[in-house]
């Protein structure tokens, strides 16, 4: 940052009294005491522990099922199975309570089913008064299945003779909903322009989210009939709407809540915390009981959305001078057994890629494809990584076909605010060119190509990769927002939201915001969040939107509610409310400004004996005494803005043993604004080492049986504290015109463009192109053996 | 189903404890496997006999040239372990590579080889090692060596609900001896090995008086390879005796594919890069020993 | 099945508790004293949520057999502040390392029994201390430095 900048920008911050300051988180203290309480903490009296039993086979038919030696077994309150639960069908992403209007949601789920699709699909599960006495009962069920044929590569799922995972897919064999289409300009005459063309198909693994704490729920049911559940969902009032269907329940007789806090997501839980929620609920209704699940490990790996591997192809076609000028890409993702996010993921995919840079003539083709493997669904990048690592691959074989530099051939095509894209929202912003210099900066890209002596058993090399994101989940999803702001009878504020915490920090960053604009101390502000009994309508933590798209409502509420106290205050002021101000939690007469010997007296007195000032405690005091308290609503549609960054990563390979270690990653990142900077770059730290296992290490493989290989921390090579590199996270504010405080999402960004960074890195030292990912040891060996044979 | 958990403090409590149990009992030490084995009733056993609190198995000595590690010693403790750090760096990186901290400060090195594991970290350095077990039962006391230990893929020889290894020993490595321990994994803590090879050598000069190398998992135990060794007996110093030891000892080596921890083909391929840097490790240290 | 009294210093309190044979020193913890700081993030050994100190080092207490704990002394994150916050928990707030906590007992605890013996750790002395504390959200970028800073703390207080 220049020096006229960087002065800028404290003059900037200086306007503001919490916004950009890391202030203590308020969940902190509970968290680091170890008082904190989540979902697989919660005790009820008399509540019982439900286990699950799962299908051992990909695909099969359940001709017989008989639970009545598991119903007799001491200790054993209920065995639900597909014959005695709700037949309403249904589906565990919260996308069936979101889909935009034009589309349908595809629902293609049950509690239980008499199929089950793939290795560890719910066959029945078992209310007990203790884990261990329903873990015996699962013994005691007996079932018979008859086994059917089953597929788990996408391509093959969509070949003809492929066998049928579901009924009903209209678009093509074995494809749910819609397939994707996004076009722009014309592909073949944009080819047929252009000097060079490029083309390359790449494979992308099955990430999983892995969040820490597992899935789990607890549902108690009233004499009444109305249901609570405490559970690990993102989403709390889409989980309700969900179990309403499911149910037959009025929404209003159902309350989600996180209790309040959730070990993590990453998407794992939009909507229901896999089948958590439903279970419990529907043995609770059985025994009348409450009913806690809590998903194993195992259970977790296995029986749990996963992120979406599968195929990419992308061609790029170039000028000569390096101008981009037509890119057509297809992807076709493997969906899993059920639905979930599979309509939407490859729309995030698609336009997310396209939208990097300045492009007349685009395509892209997305399908989504079931198999006989885990579910897939959203992970944080949703899409968007397995659009990225293809298209930044082949922007740098383009850039070393045209004998360019590929930071120099990226500046000059990257999207500039303002210009057309396929989006059908604005490109309100970009920072993207000073993360790049940034970046550059940072890794010392000069260096590149300049390390490796001949004859090295151990090469080093540079790369890059660059991206974008959404900032909220409109247009793919239905997406709006609500808060409620109560000033209390003491002046101190009481926020609402619907949107969790799942760690992100929304429950310290929403009442900065509040306080911001309220002009009260952060420490008078206290939020209820996450709870769908007392927080009005948000469709939960994700699609990087909850600083977002809650934090406007925040903002649109506490306007409300400011509006409301200085109309008040007008009248004990004796001034027009347009004149007044409210900082400090005083209200003042903006011309007279807020003078420190205003401080502690709580009124002031100006020549004439008139007030100038007045404590906001003292107006809502007085307002209480005459009957009235103010209450702000903020009820908002957000906009959507494009948040930015550049990675660089510098490698060293392992020639003789094909391991790539990740010495540094520089990732900047525009975000427009950073309400919070440490939780800012906790975020891209955090998303960053996903990145570096999504590029490295971390991927799911399936048997020929459909079973699952790395079902668990030990055999699923996430990185732990010894296996990071040196993270370099550099904020990039461009201030969007839109975002709350000109800030935009910032949730997922940081394992976007981590895989391709790494990739083009490990090209630069070793000169060979890695088209699948993660690049295991064993993969680029033999790689580099590929490269020795030519 | 477990009935009892018992604490004996002396070797002898703990195997009449066996005794008394008639095989429905069976030794326990860390457990860190052995719990999880026991969960996923892989294992079945009316009572534990707990180990970890019988003092003369918690030691690390070293009398007459032997060192003798007890069958409470955790990981960390050979770890961190004075007496092995100097005389077997490579047993002290082998026991620092397993696992994390939090298991390595329960689990024992004598049961890592109890456990039988194809691929158990130290149990590859005591192979070169040529470390014994001293097992205990009522008939009394022997001696096993580590490589008879094995009975198959993750079957031990010892049985745990009659007998009791109290201890492993092996000789201190001489001068112009030296160890080493080389481990190939996909990240830096809590994973098991793709592979592993440990090394010792005896040096003559500018020769290999002898070798020994070890490798795994590509067999039941650690294997050794024998070829190789042969070969590098009397053989020069030079980067083409270790070029042909790493190439020699894929004969002795057989591999299994796993979706998880490498193919067949892949731990073929790079088995002779870690045994070089094994050997060429072992050979520096047997120079400043 | 059978209970056997299970004696053991918690976090200095002396506790007696009748456990079964196969209960686990981490359910025990958490079910039986309801003491639900520590928490189960595996149940195997893998991620090191339910990390305590027992007679000084860190362990998973979901590999430990609770009657393995009998006599031991056992801390876990409940007892970790001692009137006022430990230095741990001080940095941890205020350095950026809790995200959303459910590591963060654990990693506690494993940078606990690491200062507790070694006052000035080396950065990779840390990493192997925290090691097998999977951390998801944070990259571990800012628990390393939040183990640092309180380490610094300590020395300055003692
Ligand atoms: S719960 Fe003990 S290590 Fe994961
Ligand atoms: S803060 Fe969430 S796992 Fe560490």
């Amino acid at each position: 940052m220049s020096a006229v900048k960087r002065e800028e920008q404290v003059v900037e911050d200086s306007k503001y009294n919490v916004i950009g300051k890391s202030v203590r988180r308020r969940d902190a203290l509970a968290k680091v005491s170890g008082e904190a309480t989540f979902t697989t903490d919660v005790k009820l009296p008399g509540m019982l522990y439900a286990k699950v039993l799962r299908s051992p086979y990909p695909h099969a038919r359940i001709k017989r099922i008989d639970v009545s030696r598991a119903e007799r077994l001491p200790g054993v309150k209920a065995v639900a199975t597909h014959k005695n639960t709700s037949r309403e069908r249904f589906n565990t992403s919260a996308t069936m309570t979101f889909t935009v209007p034009h589309l349908q949601p595809v629902l293609d789920q049950y509690i239980f089913d008499d199929v089950v699709r793939y290795v560890g699909d719910e066959v029945a599960a078992v209310a007990a008064v203790s884990e261990e006495v329903a873990r015996q009962a699962l013994k005691l069920i007996e079932v018979e299945y008859e086994q059917l044929p089953a597929v788990y590569d996408p391509l093959e799922a969509m070949k003809e003779e492929a066998p049928d995972i579901h009924a009903g897919c209209h678009e093509g064999k074995n494809v749910p909903g819609e397939v994707v289409k996004i076009a722009l300009g014309d592909v073949e005459k944009g080819f047929a322009e252009s000097d060079l063309v490029i083309e390359e198909s790449f494979k992308l693994p099955v990430q999983k989210q892995a969040q820490m704490e597992t899935h789990a729920a607890v549902a108690q049911v009233t004499p009444e009939g109305t249901i609570t559940v405490w559970s690990t969902t993102q989403t709390p009032h889409p989980t309700r709407m969900i179990l309403s269907k499911v149910f037959n329940m009025p929404n209003s007789k159902i309350r989600v809540l996180n209790p309040p806090y959730v070990g993590g997501g990453f998407g794992v839980r939009i909507g229901c915390s896999a089948k958590a929620e439903p279970i419990a609920v529907a043995l609770a209704m059985m025994t009348k009981r409450p009913v806690k699940i809590v998903y194993s490990r195992e259970e977790d790996f296995t029986a749990s959305d996963t992120r979406h591997g599968g195929y990419a192809r992308v061609k790029l076609g170039v000028k000569k001078d390096g101008t981009f000028h037509a890119l057509d890409i297809k992807g076709v993702l493997n969906g899993g057994a059920y639905c979930s996010f599979s309509s939407e993921v490859p729309g995030v995919m698609g336009t997310m890629t396209l939208a990097i840079y300045r492009i007349p003539n685009e395509n892209f083709v997305g399908y989504p494809v079931y198999t006989n493997t885990t579910p897939c669904g959203a992970m944080r990048g949703f899409g968007n990584p397995q659009g990225n690592f293809p298209l930044e691959s082949v922007v740098d074989m383009a850039a070393e076909q045209l004998g360019m530099d590929p930071l120099q051939l990226r500046l000059k095509n990257i999207m500039k605010a303002g210009e057309p894209w396929c989006l059908p929202y604005p490109c309100s912003s970009t920072g993207l060119a000073e993360c790049i210099e940034k970046g550059a900066e940072s890794i010392g890209w000069e260096r590149r190509g300049k390390f490796n002596k001949p004859g090295a058993t151990k090469v080093r090399g540079i790369g890059m990769g660059v991206g974008t994101h959404v900032s909220n989940s409109w247009p793919f999803c239905v997406d709006y927002d609500n808060a409620y702001i109560t000033i209390e009878q003491d002046g101190s504020v009481q926020l609402a939201t619907g949107v969790p915490d799942i760690g992100t920090g929304t429950s310290t960053s929403l009442p900065q915001i509040a306080a911001e604009v309220l002009g009260v101390e952060l420490d008078k502000v206290n939020i209820t969040f996450g709870d769908t009994a007392n927080t009005p309508f948000d469709i939960g933590s994700h699609a990087s939107r909850t600083l977002y798209a809650a934090g406007t409502a925040v903002i649109a509420a506490a306007k409300d509610a400011r509006k409301q106290v200085l109309e008040y205050a007008s009248e004990l002021l004796d001034t027009p409310a347009e004149r007044l101000a409210l900082k400090n939690s005083t209200v003042f007469v903006a011309a007279l400004g807020l003078t420190d010997s205003c401080s502690g007296s709580g009124v002031c007195q100006a020549g004439s004996g008139k007030r100038t000032s007045v404590t906001l405690q003292e107006v809502a005091a007085h307002a209480h005494l005459h009957n009235k308290q103010f209450i702000g609503v903020g009820r908002i549609v957000p906009p959507n803005s494009p948040p930015w960054e550049a990675h660089f990563a510098e490698v060293e390979v392992d020639l003789s043993t094909g391991q790539v270690r990740v010495i540094k990653l520089a990732a900047a990142h525009d975000v427009g604004k950073a309400i919070h900077p440490m939780i800012v770059e906790g975020q891209i730290e955090g998303g960053v080492l996903q990145g570096i296992g999504y590029a490295l290490s971390e991927e799911i493989k399936y048997n020929d049986k459909g079973k699952q290989q790395n079902y668990s921390f030990h055999n699923y090579f996430l990185p732990t504290a010894e296996d990071v590199p040196e993270i370099d996270a550099i904020i990039v504010e461009s201030n969007d015109p839109q975002g709350p405080f000109g800030a935009k999402g910032i949730g997922e960004t940081g394992l976007v463009p981590t895989a391709p960074a790494i990739a083009n890195a490990v090209y630069d030292a070793t000169g060979v192109r890695f088209t699948e990912i993660p690049m295991t040891e064993e993969r680029v060996f033999f790689g580099l053996q590929n490269k020795r044979k030519c | 189903m477990l009935q009892e958990y018992y604490l004996p403090h002396s070797v002898a409590d703990a195997l009449i404890l066996l005794k008394n149990n008639n095989g429905q009992a069976r030794i326990i030490a860390g457990g860190t496997d052995l719990v999880i084995d026991h969960q996923a009733e892989k294992i079945k056993a009316e009572a534990f006999v707990d180990i970890s609190n019988i003092e003369e198995l918690k030691k690390i000595e070293c009398a007459d040239g032997v060192i003798t590690i007890g069958a409470a010693v955790t990981h960390s403790e050979a770890a961190r372990s004075e007496l092995i750090q100097k005389h077997a760096p490579a047993l002290a990186m082998a026991a620092r590579s397993v696992g994390s901290l939090q298991i390595r400060n329960i689990a024992t090195v004598v049961g890592n080889v109890v456990n039988a594991q194809p691929a158990a970290d130290t149990a590859v350095v005591l192979a070169v090692l040529e470390a014994e077990a001293e097992v205990n039962s009522a008939a009394g006391v022997k001696y096993v060596p580590l490589y008879k230990m094995y009975a198959g893929v993750c079957k031990s020889a010892v049985d745990s609900t009659s007998q009791l290894v109290t201890r492993i020993r092996f000789i201190v490595p001489q001068r112009n001896q030296g160890t080493a321990f080389v481990r190939l994994c996909q990240r830096k803590a809590l994973a098991l090995p793709m592979l592993n090879v440990a090394a010792m050598v005896s040096l003559q000069g500018d020769r290999f008086a002898w070798a020994r190398l070890a490798m795994a998992p590509v067999g039941p135990g650690p294997v050794r390879a024998i070829e190789a060794e042969k070969m590098l007996r009397g053989a020069p110093l030079t980067d083409e005796t270790v070029e042909k030891a790493a190439q020699l000892a894929l004969e002795s080596a057989n591999p299994r594919s796993s979706m998880v921890r490498g193919s067949r083909e892949y731990r073929i391929g790079v088995l002779p890069v870690l045994v070089k840097r094994a050997l060429t490790a072992a050979v520096a240290r047997a120079h400043t020993n | 099945m059978s209970f056997t009294t299970l004696k053991f210093t918690l976090n200095g309190e002396p506790i007696e508790i009748a456990v079964s044979p196969s209960d686990m020193l981490v359910d025990v913890l958490r079910d039986k004293l309801e003491l639900t700081g520590t928490k189960k993030g595996c149940g195997k050994g893998e991620c090191g949520a339910c990390t305590v100190i027992m007679n000084g080092k860190a362990v998973a207490s979901c590999l430990v057999p609770a009657l393995k704990a009998a006599d031991a002394e056992i801390e876990t994150i409940e007892g970790v502040a001692n009137g006022a916050a430990h230095p741990l928990q001080e940095t941890f707030m205020d350095l950026g390392a809790v995200q959303c906590g459910f590591c963060t007992p654990g990693m506690i605890m494993s940078s606990k029994a690491l200062l507790d013996d070694n006052p000035q750790p080396t950065k990779s002395e840390i990493r192997e201390a925290i090691a097998g504390n999977i951390c998801r959200c944070t990259g571990y970028v800012k628990i390393e430095e939040a183990v640092e800073a309180a380490a610094e703390k300590l020395r300055e207080q003692r």
